[in-house]
């Protein structure tokens, strides 16, 4: 019962089978629902985890999205996403949205409060199948370090400021790093 | 033309770091705002975080507590407003009358019941006892601690400022008699914070522990022990 993002699941029953749970979790399905949780949290939990670095946090986040994958699976478009893709990045988005809420007075607590009623609380993702299969490979053509920045961005929820203050360099060369992983992924994944 | 192509190009890759969760202050707000108001912006956000989302390749999956499913169940269920939960009673009666006899789903849903978390009994914590802590700060803050057993929460208020700066992070921790302080999460930026604790650490909310605060990297102590001063701390007492 092992949920991965990969292309087993992409192409495999696995994803045909949390379709058919997330179809009938949108009609109001209680047991469909339970047996998406039973399949999917483990995957969640490393998630909401990896992001927020402790376990009371991460499971108020895990709850507060299943409640949220309750009353919006109907929203669920398989024909954008796979249906492991559209619940992380639902846990993603309360994740991030909790990290962003603990800076006390910084400049970014008026955002992060309008991220909480919007903003990244969005569901949509779109999954082209065919990029994501490529994207280790063109990762892979950064430079380490700005692949490194990257991941920590995206697995740990770091910030600009917090990536460059890990690496004792500038804010703006942090920022023209990632910039340019950014343009070169692009035309890597865009080949 | 060539300025339009930067731009969008600009566009794409400000999508792109948005959806990275790079971004803070004016970046951050302008990406917000196109995100609401740009349709061609939000499907560039929407594009890069699927591509992103496969890096969630590498993390390992972890079981959550068993008590988590109840906790679930109980907030879907007092979801008034949503027409899933009358969805919900019934299909659930429904489940009741006719658990076999259905479509091929339905024969691999009773499957996995078999697997499925058991149904919920009540937790109850060592001590059913409400505890309060009213930490003092050397400072002007005050800090007051409400733990109430039955529902597992903490609540923190925090009255005027504690020092520390944006950043840091203030972590909270409980300090069993005797014993190494074991963090409880970092406080949000807010004056009022719930945190619903795991049964392993709730049982460490006993009369003669010590509930302290410490100032913390952002996110938290990276080692799992306070790494910074000690802003706040007071003993715990029956309420």
């Amino acid at each position: 019962m092992t949920i991965t993002m990969n292309r087993g699941v992409n192409d495999g029953p696995a994803r045909d089978e949390l379709r058919a749970l997330m179809l009938a979790t949108a009609d109001g399905d209680v047991q469909a629902f339970e047996t998406l949780y039973g399949r999917t949290s483990g995957k969640l939990y490393g998630i909401c985890l990896r992001l927020l670095g402790n376990e009371a946090e991460a499971q108020d986040v895990l709850q507060d999205t299943y409640v949220k994958v309750w009353q919006k699976s109907a929203t669920f478009d398989g024909d954008k996403a796979s249906p492991i893709t559209w619940l992380a990045v639902v846990a993603r988005n309360k994740a991030i949205d909790r990290l962003r809420q603990r800076l006390p007075n910084s400049e970014d607590v008026g955002a992060a409060e309008g991220i909480a009623d919007g903003g990244l609380s969005a569901i949509d993702v779109i999954e082209d199948r065919q990029e994501s299969e490529r994207l280790a490979g063109c990762l892979d053509e950064l430079e380490q370090r700005t692949r490194d920045m990257i991941r920590a961005a995206f697995l740990d929820g770091a910030t600009y400021p917090e990536l460059a203050e890990r690496q004792g360099v500038p804010l703006g060369t942090m920022k023209s790093w990632i910039r340019r992983g950014l343009q070169r992924l692009r035309g890597c994944l865009e080949r | 033309m060539s300025d339009d192509r930067t731009d969008m190009d600009d566009r794409n890759i400000l999508a792109g770091e948005y959806a990275l969760g790079a971004l803070t202050g004016d970046d951050l707000r302008r990406a917000r705002d196109l995100d609401a108001s740009d349709a061609e912006f939000r499907a560039d956000v929407e594009r890069w975080t699927g591509r992103f989302t496969r890096l969630y390749e590498e993390v390992s999956e972890v079981a959550p507590p068993r008590m988590l499913w109840s906790r679930i169940t109980a907030d879907v269920g007092h979801t008034g407003a949503s027409g899933n939960v009358v969805a919900l009673r019934r299909k659930v009666s429904i489940w009741r009358g006719s658990a076999l006899g259905m479509t091929g789903i339905a024969a691999a849903l009773a499957l996995f019941l078999v697997f499925r978390p058991p149904v919920p009994v009540p937790v109850r914590a060592v001590p059913a006892e409400p505890m309060v802590a009213v930490l003092g700060d050397a400072q002007e803050a005050k800090v007051v601690a409400n733990w109430d057993p039955d529902r597992r929460q903490l609540i923190t208020v925090v009255s005027g400022k504690l020092s520390g700066d944006p950043a840091h992070s203030h972590e909270l921790w409980v300090i069993p008699a005797g014993g190494k302080p074991v963090s409880l999460g970092t406080l949000p930026g807010s004056d009022q914070s719930h945190v619903t604790l795991a049964e392993a650490l709730a049982k460490l909310l006993q009369e003669g522990a010590t509930i302290a605060i410490s100032v913390e990297p952002r996110g938290g102590s990276p080692t799992g022990a306070p790494t910074g001063p000690v802003v706040a701390s007071g003993p715990l007492k029956p309420a």
